[in-house]
Parts: structure tokens; C-alpha cells; sequence
């Protein structure tokens, strides 16, 4: 069937440099800790960077599950949406949400056995993914991550650290996972792209940019200690 | 030594006591050095040995040392900054 061509080079440019530097920073987060964990094997530095090392992963799926929505509706070419979009969605759910876990669990691994941690991260990624590839649906997964991100704030201030204060640190993650959350959310059809028009292009660039700005601040702490 | 010392500082310590007796050391007084019991210390040294932050080495008279790799010399280099970004991060 023929599709008007219809190419906007905004979403497409914004979409791709966004996933790019996204999924860049995340590598590096991951890199960068690559020595400390190596000479101490510390499990917490562990989950920290397989936690980025899982949210580049998410990131890079997320652009390709966009580009299968768009394609069809933005592009001349047509991704067969109904073959490949709940692949990606099961692929998405799962590494995101193992990625959500692994930051939680970078605060409270000491409460808790590794087989503990380990069984419910992959348990909870794994049920999710695949109720999201039945349901065809990726807001089965931002709905779920949603509650996660609630029970993962409840679990870092009850047993992460002595300190109940919201310390930077804790709030670097908590924005991290929610902008995931954000970042998931406007890729849908019903998203703010769809919502608010024109204005919706610039709230999906504005959580884009405050998403990098995180990633950012986060390496370049990272950086501070670890040269 | 601090009485209370997290996985990585008590390594820390171990390794510092090896390299401040140039970086050569029987076990027996490095087990008095760490202030550790004999259990406690058994664990240490079997994880020092198999991340590969000691070697044993025996001389011509049959003794057994204990010595620094270089990637033991590398954690009492990087300790500081490692325990400083897992306490920033609150890892």
C-alpha cells in the first residue's frame, strides 16, 4: 500500500541525536567504572554500572521501537509493525526494567542476599516483557516500571544509607528512572507529541535535554573520583 | 587500624602492611599485623589470592612470602578515590 511521504526531519534528527549522546553517556558511565569494579569486585559498584550499561541498551531499543510506530505514519518505508513492534517491546521490557532494578539495587544490596535480588530482578523483568509482548502494548511496561520506580524510592530511603535525607545522589536516580519512565511515554501515539501539537515536539525535546543533563552530571561526578 | 572497617578498607589495610615491609612478608606476621582473627583473615587472604592482588612467592630456602602484584600496587593507588566515588554515589 502506498503511503504519502511525509518525513519530518525534527522528530527524526532530535530522536536520533538524542538516542545517540543518551546511549553514549550511559556507555561511558559504564566504562568508566570499569577499573574500580575490576580491582574490587564491589557488588555495589556492580549494579551501578550494569545499570547504565542496561539504560544505553533500553535507550538504543526505545529508537528503534519509535521508528517502527512512526514508519508507516512519518516515513516512506513501513516497518511490519505487527512482526517486529512486540519483539521490541519484549526486548525493551526487559532490559529497561532489569536496568531499574539494578539502580535500586545498587542502594540496598547490602540488606538483602545476591539470589534474592537476583531472582526478583529477572522474575519481574521477564513477567512483565512478556505480558507486554502478549498485549502488544509498551504501556504495560511504562505502567508497571511507574509502580516499580514507587517500591525502588520506598526500598533506597527504608534501607539504602543511615541517612534519610534526600541526598543529590538519590535524586540523580530517582530522575534518571522517571525520565526513563518520561522518555518511554512519549513515544507513544498518545503521547504528548499527539497531545499537545506542536508544543508536544517541544515538551518531548525539553525532557529529552533534562535526560542528557543527567547523564551528564552523573558521569561527570563519576569523573570527579574515578579520572 | 578502626575497629569497625568495611571489605575494602581491611583489604586496603592488608595490602598496606605488605608494601610497607617492602613489599615482602611472611604470613604469620602479617596475620598479627591485619588484627584479624585466623578465620577472618584465612578469607581475606584466600580472596586477596584469587583476585590476584598477592602473589606467594618461596625462596631458595623454601619460605613462603607474600608480595604485591601490580594490580595490588594499583588498589592501595586507586583505594582512596574508589572508596570516595562509592560513598558519593552511596553504593
Amino acid at each position: 500500500m502506498a503511503h504519502p511521504f511525509m518525513f519530518e526531519p525534527v522528530i527524526f534528527i532530535t530522536e536520533i541525536a538524542f538516542t545517540i549522546i543518551s546511549a553514549v553517556l550511559c556507555f561511558m558511565i559504564f566504562s568508566k567504572t570499569k577499573e574500580s569494579y575490576n580491582l574490587t569486585k564491589h557488588d555495589g559498584i556492580k549494579y551501578f554500572r550494569d545499570a547504565f550499561l542496561l539504560f544505553g541498551l533500553s535507550y538504543i531499543l526505545r529508537f528503534i521501537l519509535e521508528l517502527i510506530f512512526l514508519s508507516g505514519e512519518t516515513f516512506e518505508f513501513i516497518i511490519p509493525r505487527e512482526m517486529f513492534a512486540p519483539l521490541f517491546i519484549l526486548g525493551v521490557g526487559y532490559v529497561s526494567t532489569l536496568g531499574l532494578w539494578y539502580l535500586i539495587f545498587s542502594s540496598i544490596w547490602k540488606r538483602f542476599s545476591k539470589k534474592s535480588l537476583m531472582i526478583t530482578g529477572h522474575a519481574t523483568a521477564i513477567i512483565l516483557s512478556v505480558a507486554s509482548f502478549f498485549l502488544h502494548s509498551h504501556l504495560i511496561i511504562l505502567y508497571a516500571q511507574f509502580i516499580l520506580l514507587i517500591i525502588g524510592v520506598i526500598l533506597i530511603f527504608r534501607t539504602g544509607t543511615k541517612t534519610k535525607k534526600i541526598s543529590q545522589t538519590k535524586i540523580l536516580y530517582m530522575l534518571t528512572s522517571f525520565l526513563w519512565l518520561i522518555n518511554l511515554f512519549i513515544i507513544d501515539k498518545q503521547g504528548p507529541p499527539r497531545i499537545f501539537g506542536m508544543w508536544g515536539l517541544w515538551i518531548k525535546i525539553f525532557f529529552q535535554i533534562v535526560s542528557i543533563v543527567v547523564f551528564f552530571v552523573i558521569y561527570n561526578k563519576i569523573s570527579h573520583w574515578l579520572k | 587500624m578502626n575497629k569497625k572497617r568495611d571489605r575494602l578498607a581491611v583489604i586496603y589495610d592488608i595490602l598496606d602492611i605488605i608494601r610497607n615491609h617492602h613489599n615482602s612478608m611472611k604470613l604469620t606476621p602479617l596475620l598479627r599485623s591485619a588484627n584479624l582473627s585466623s578465620n577472618s583473615f584465612s578469607d581475606y587472604y584466600t580472596e586477596l589470592i584469587s583476585k590476584e592482588l598477592v602473589k606467594e612467592i618461596v625462596d631458595s630456602d623454601g619460605h613462603k612470602y607474600v608480595t604485591l602484584t601490580d594490580k595490588g600496587f594499583k588498589y592501595l593507588e586507586k583505594y582512596k578515590l574508589i572508596s570516595g566515588f562509592i560513598e558519593e554515589f552511596e553504593l
